[in-house]
């Protein structure tokens, strides 16, 4: 046990599993404190993976396919947040909807565009981060130093977003919409805005989630690669109680339990209880072994302006 | 507002069957005759229609699903039968998926993988006048299903043997840890043939070699492929054999990135990293997939199981990397013989 606690690649393993978690889990946040369930986050990750590569390919910039995936997320996220906030459509069917649709579209367009032998492997990926100083420490360096640029990204969007919506006014407001739209819209709030703003920051996050695992920790988009890893991102969210360290913190723990299932599969354990680690963890968080969580007041409540 | 949400509805409807029709049709192959006369064989070809219904990995797994589909598309090339294919997205398709096919008439119905095992002994009871062939799985008793069943032991058998042998001289990119791994999808009977002759051959070259086997249970995500290959390569692997469809890619690049060697598995992978991709278990479901659907095509259908192997070359080594001195490829073909004349037997069962 010990030995497998002390090998670097566990606790690397466990921040490049917590990333492509943690950015939409950090997104799904914004989105349920205005008062919006976003479960299209899985179907908007999915999307992303695949623009990130065939615009990181067509341009022969990672960073192009980067920003060409957030562009890509942040247009499946308005349109969802029309549906949702202005036409006050159910948020849950309507989630489903768009990731039926992107697990379809995406197979199709990888067909028609790249045919049957998938995306091209000359694709840039995005480049990994040596971090002076750290690189050189032995276990540490190998643990933090080396990752893609997208989860150094994360942790700055993390202090940023903790900032953004504990800190700032926007942020106070954006956490009204959600508790009581009613009271916020008296108090001269404009409800729609803000959840369209909620709806749109859990667009962009998740899809660079989806840009990681496709440009980030590879180069090619495979179907459905994103593994359901947009509704493990709001289980971890519900874990942190809706708060962004708090989801970092669970995606983390998340992040772990498969890195630590990956290292113990070869000791004497069985490897399917080994392999359902990740699965009880996601299942306790839900029953509320992290204690109580309790939502957004109005999540998932449609809001119709009163004038 | 009401006039917007009718809008609304229809719209995701109109959105949500394109695209579930799209990502189903999203093959299909017109047949168009370049002769301006169609003989009557060649009519009677073109309306022998063959339905390929994929596992959920998709034709893009760079894996057996794709096999299957560049099989389909030699026999509709070459033999100019009607072709056409269906996308599994979960397992819950399988049974709709080739009810669709046998339900439109079509002649022969081919469901690639093991997990499909049930869906065809149900659809195939209710469509008595359709063919199906299913792969890697036996159903032997219906009259018009045919098994194609692939000795995979025995490739795997081969790799295990080179990357045993490229350890024991230490040659190319291998500094001698002694220890090699395996990254599986699912620990299912396909996949563990494969591991099981790994695990044999590495051991006759290589008694003291030690062997790392893990599971990433799906065979759609890279991400967790590339950890699981990180993990192992942490803990000396030097040489790591992935059977794992789609996941699979990422444990190819988690060997470019730590410049050791992964196997591919089914197709020839050498082209994904012709550097650090030391060979391929290549089991030639293409070669399968058009036989069985030649045979078909010309009355011979055969139910019950038929076996391919390193025999009738239903499976064989990809493109060897240059790495590999031509002493350790001798070898290998010497092992490759040893088995074809039953020198050797393999058995597809993982020792613990």
């Amino acid at each position: 046990m010990k030995e497998v606690l002390l090998n670097p690649q566990l606790w690397a393993a466990t921040l490049a599993m917590a990333t492509p978690l943690a950015l939409p889990a950090l997104g799904g946040t914004f989105s349920e404190r205005s008062g919006v369930v976003n479960i299209a986050m899985e179907g908007i990750m999915l999307i992303a993976a695949f623009f990130a590569v065939v615009f990181a390919h067509a341009t022969g910039s990672a960073w192009l396919g980067l920003l060409g995936a957030m562009i890509v997320g942040l247009i499946v996220a308005l349109i969802f947040a029309w549906a949702a906030v202005s036409l006050t459509a159910n948020q849950i069917i309507l989630g489903m909807a768009i990731n039926i649709f992107a697990s379809g579209i995406t197979a199709y367009l990888l067909n028609t565009m790249y045919g049957f032998t998938g995306t091209p492997t000359d694709t840039p990926m995005l480049p990994t981060i040596d971090i002076p100083g750290i690189k050189n420490i032995p276990f540490l360096g190998q643990v933090l130093s080396g990752h893609s640029v997208v989860v150094y990204l994360m942790i700055i969007i993390l202090f940023i977003s903790d900032y953004f919506l504990f800190h700032t006014n926007l942020g106070l407001r954006l956490r009204a919409v959600g508790e009581n739209p009613e009271a916020a819209e008296t108090a001269g709030i404009d409800v729609i805005k803000l959840r369209y703003l909620g709806v749109a920051l859990s667009g962009i996050l998740s899809a660079m989630g989806g840009a990681y695992l496709s440009i980030g920790a590879l180069n090619s988009f495979n179907p459905d690669m994103t593994s359901g890893r947009g509704y493990i991102a709001l289980a971890a969210m519900i874990f942190g109680k809706w708060t962004p360290f708090g989801s970092f913190g669970a995606a983390l723990l998340f992040g772990f339990a498969t890195a630590l299932s990956m290292q113990l599969q070869n000791t004497a354990f069985s490897k399917n209880i080994i392999m359902m680690l990740p699965y009880i963890l996601t299942i306790l968080a839900l029953v509320g072994v992290g204690g109580k969580s309790v939502p957004p007041a109005a999540d998932g409540v449609p809001y119709t302006p009163k004038k | 507002m009401k006039k917007w949400r009718v809008v609304l509805v229809s719209v995701l409807i109109l959105l949500l069957s394109v695209s579930v029709f799209l990502s189903g049709c999203s093959s299909k192959t017109k047949q168009e005759s370049t002769q301006p006369q169609t003989t009557t064989q060649e009519a009677k070809n073109k309306n022998f229609k063959v339905g390929l219904v994929t596992d959920v990995g998709g034709i893009n797994d760079h894996s057996f699903n794709q096999m299957a589909y560049e099989g389909l598309q030699r026999a509709a090339k070459e033999l100019g039968v009607t072709v056409n294919v269906i996308q599994s997205k979960q397992m819950t398709d399988y049974v709709p998926n080739l009810t669709n096919f046998a339900q439109q008439g079509y002649n022969l119905v081919i469901a690639v993988g093991f997990m499909m095992h049930d869906a065809v002994e149900e659809v195939s009871q209710k469509f008595p006048d359709t063919k199906f062939l299913i792969i890697d799985s036996e159903v032997t008793d219906r009259p018009n299903v045919s098994s194609a069943m692939f000795k995979t032991e025995q490739v795997g058998y081969l790799v295990g043997a080179m990357a045993g042998l490229m350890e024991k001289e230490k040659v190319g990119k291998v500094k001698g840890t002694n220890i090699i791994g395996v990254v599986g999808g699912m620990q299912i009977p396909p996949v563990d043939s494969f591991i099981a002759g790994y695990q044999q051959g590495a051991k006759a070259v290589n008694p003291d070699i030690k062997i790392l086997i893990n599971y990433t249970n799906n065979f759609n995500d890279p991400a967790a492929g590339k950890q699981m290959a990180l993990t192992e390569i942490s803990q000396g692997a030097e040489i790591i054999f992935q059977v794992a469809g789609g996941t699979g890619d990422g444990v190819i690049k988690a060997a470019q990135e730590k410049n050791v060697y992964a196997i591919g598995v089914d197709a020839d992978q050498s082209y994904l990293a012709p550097d650090h991709v030391l060979t391929s278990a290549v089991k030639r479901v293409d070669v399968a997939t058009y036989d069985v659907i030649k045979d078909t095509l010309n009355g011979n259908f055969k139910s019950g199981i038929v076996y391919f192997d390193l025999k009738n070359e239903g499976v064989g080594i990809g493109k060897v990397n240059k790495d590999v001195p031509q002493s350790i490829i001798d070898k290998v073909n010497q092992l490759a013989q040893d088995i074809k004349d039953g020198k050797i037997t393999v058995s597809d069962k993982v020792s613990k």
